[in-house]
């Protein structure tokens, strides 16, 4: 919230209605997210079929760092959404760059098309990147023909998650970038120039710097959308390359396994609260 | 910029957006494939699939529960949002910032781990898969985007216009019918139709919450292609882009709305 919001009223002089106002989001996003993350935290902590203790205890958690299988998973799940953040920054930031120069008609419709793979969401646009992906599909199949080699397999690698996720990530991540390069006064940059600062060096000591807080929270977005993500991994990686959302999905569904599945959601989520802690706590050093 | 480099920032952009729009391109072409076995190259176009698509009971009444819990979970968002976006901006109470942080939560948590909260939740208290469960998690996911574009439009709102209407006579709630509604109109349509469209394609939220009487659309999708893929997934599909992409284009137009950027 922008300080003039907070400002406009100061907190002694707030009205009943507005707590009244407040109740009901409050209430609702408690029952319906707390609480039920409670229950699967409890869960988490409890004996089940696989592990068996006297709970609670954090002996689910042991079990899972103790295999090997288990901990893939895990270090899968950081690898494809480090590289994922990684390329979705290296491809976005100049995308978003480039934009920002276009004229107001050509830049905004091309921001509009940007945000159709968000509003179709990730399982229509993952059955594009299966045909595009498979054996027989466009991309291989002529390279195949042409005898380049082959015959090679995208789908069911780690590879294909990333394109995948690279894809869904990356309307946000240019989105975000574009936002915060649009917010840099124009001045600036030319009164840099006035000073005899050749393009490379307004960029790098202007512009970068100054896009420096939307590079973090775009990295923020990138990372934690991809750890999260249960289609791209599903449907391009296969059971073979299983990550954290799609081991829990597993656990439900194919042994239904409350307990484990809920071990494995709290690592997921231990992890992201860390990485997003980390990198706001890098964000806030730069808004200052 | 010299011309070379504008050039070259040209064909990047548009390469990148080759890879952005790519998938979808796909997707409408392979539907219309009179191919059987797929992926297959183009054997010549037919509307057999789409005919197959209005016939397939299943979708049809999988689209039909989507849009229900969609309509349901997004109207409740909306309304949430714009009461407790109002409280937020209109009067900010002590702890306003760490409010709106925490309303903001559900867009940190995986949406299969919230699914999945729901799930044992109900587990718990031994309380049956219905309706109601699907349609609280999605109310719960959709709340953080009707709540941040009702905070955007008040905060462009002039409460001076709701003195002006006190003072003028108008009561409480006919100075929010009256003047405050329909000013921030845009915000609200852009909230519930953002909402909407995000919880008709949600699948990692219904995964584990629905039973075949409210089996949504992604739900179904998901079963289907468990086993195959045809031309037939790839007709529901640009049906959705299709629908998702008029929509954008008539906010735009009608409403000068942008649901992003």
């Amino acid at each position: 919230m922008s300080p003039a919001m907070a400002a406009r009223s100061p907190a002694s002089g707030v009205p009943w209605t507005t707590y009244l106002a407040l109740a009901p989001a409050v209430v609702v996003l408690v029952l319906l997210l707390v609480v039920p993350l409670t229950a699967t935290v409890y869960l988490s902590l409890s004996p089940n079929v696989l592990v068996q203790f006297e709970g609670p205890g954090l002996d689910n958690f042991a079990y899972l760092f103790g295999k090997p299988y288990y901990v893939d998973v895990l270090v899968r799940t950081l690898r494809i959404s480090f590289v994922t953040a990684l390329i979705v920054l290296v491809v976005g930031y100049p995308a978003a760059y480039v934009l920002k120069d276009l004229s107001e008609r050509t830049g905004g419709a091309l921001i509009i098309a940007l945000t159709f793979p968000i509003l179709t969401g990730p399982l229509i646009i993952v059955l594009g990147w299966m045909i595009l992906l498979s054996d027989g599909g466009p991309l291989i199949r002529p390279l195949v023909r042409l005898g380049l080699g082959g015959p090679w397999r995208l789908l069911g690698t780690e590879a294909a998650i990333v394109v995948g996720l690279v894809h869904f990530t990356l309307p946000f991540v240019v989105l975000t970038i574009y936002s915060s390069l649009k917010q840099i006064p124009n001045d600036l940059v030319e009164a840099a120039r006035s000073l005899g600062a050749g393009a490379a060096q307004v960029f790098r000591r202007v512009v970068w710097p100054l896009s420096l807080p939307g590079v973090l929270s775009a990295s923020i977005i990138a990372f934690s959308l991809a750890a999260s993500a249960y289609v791209s991994p599903h449907y391009l990686g296969g059971a073979t390359r299983l990550t954290l959302t799609t081991l829990v999905a597993q656990f439900i569904l194919a042994t239904y396994n409350g307990e484990m599945a809920a071990a494995a959601a709290v690592v997921l989520l231990a992890i992201m609260a860390a990485i997003i802690f980390l990198f706001t706590r890098a964000v806030s050093r730069y808004v200052r | 910029m010299t011309a070379a480099a504008r050039i070259g920032a040209r064909v990047f952009l548009g390469i990148v957006y080759v890879f952005v729009i790519g998938p979808a391109v796909v997707i409408i072409v392979d539907s219309f494939n009179a191919a059987t076995s797929f992926p297959s190259p183009f054997e010549g176009a037919t509307l057999r699939w789409y005919v197959g698509l209005l016939r397939h009971d299943e979708f049809v009444a999988s689209m039909r529960m989507s849009a229900i819990v969609a309509t349901l979970a997004a109207a409740i968002a909306t309304l949430l949002g714009l009461s407790a976006g109002y409280a937020l901006i209109r009067h900010p109470p002590r702890g306003a910032d760490a409010v709106a942080t925490f309303m903001m939560g559900p867009l940190f948590v995986p949406q299969i781990v919230i699914g999945l909260a729901m799930l044992q939740l109900l587990g718990l208290f031994r309380v049956q898969l219905t309706l109601a469960g699907l349609v609280a998690v999605h109310t719960v996911y959709v709340m953080p985007f009707t709540l941040r574009l009702v905070m955007t439009a008040l905060a462009r709102f002039d409460f001076g216009l709701e003195e002006a209407a006190h003072s003028l006579g108008a009561g409480r709630l006919a100075t929010l019918r009256h003047v405050t509604l329909p000013l921030i109109r845009t915000g609200l349509v852009a909230g519930f139709v953002f909402a909407f469209i995000l919880s008709f394609v949600n699948l990692p939220l219904s995964i584990f919450l629905t039973n075949p009487q409210t089996a949504t659309l992604p739900i179904v999708m998901f079963a289907y292609m468990e086993s195959r893929i045809d031309p037939l997934v790839a007709a529901v599909s640009s049906v959705v882009v299709i629908a998702a992409v008029a929509v954008t284009f008539t906010l735009e137009g009608v409403f000068k709305l942008r649901l992003l950027g």
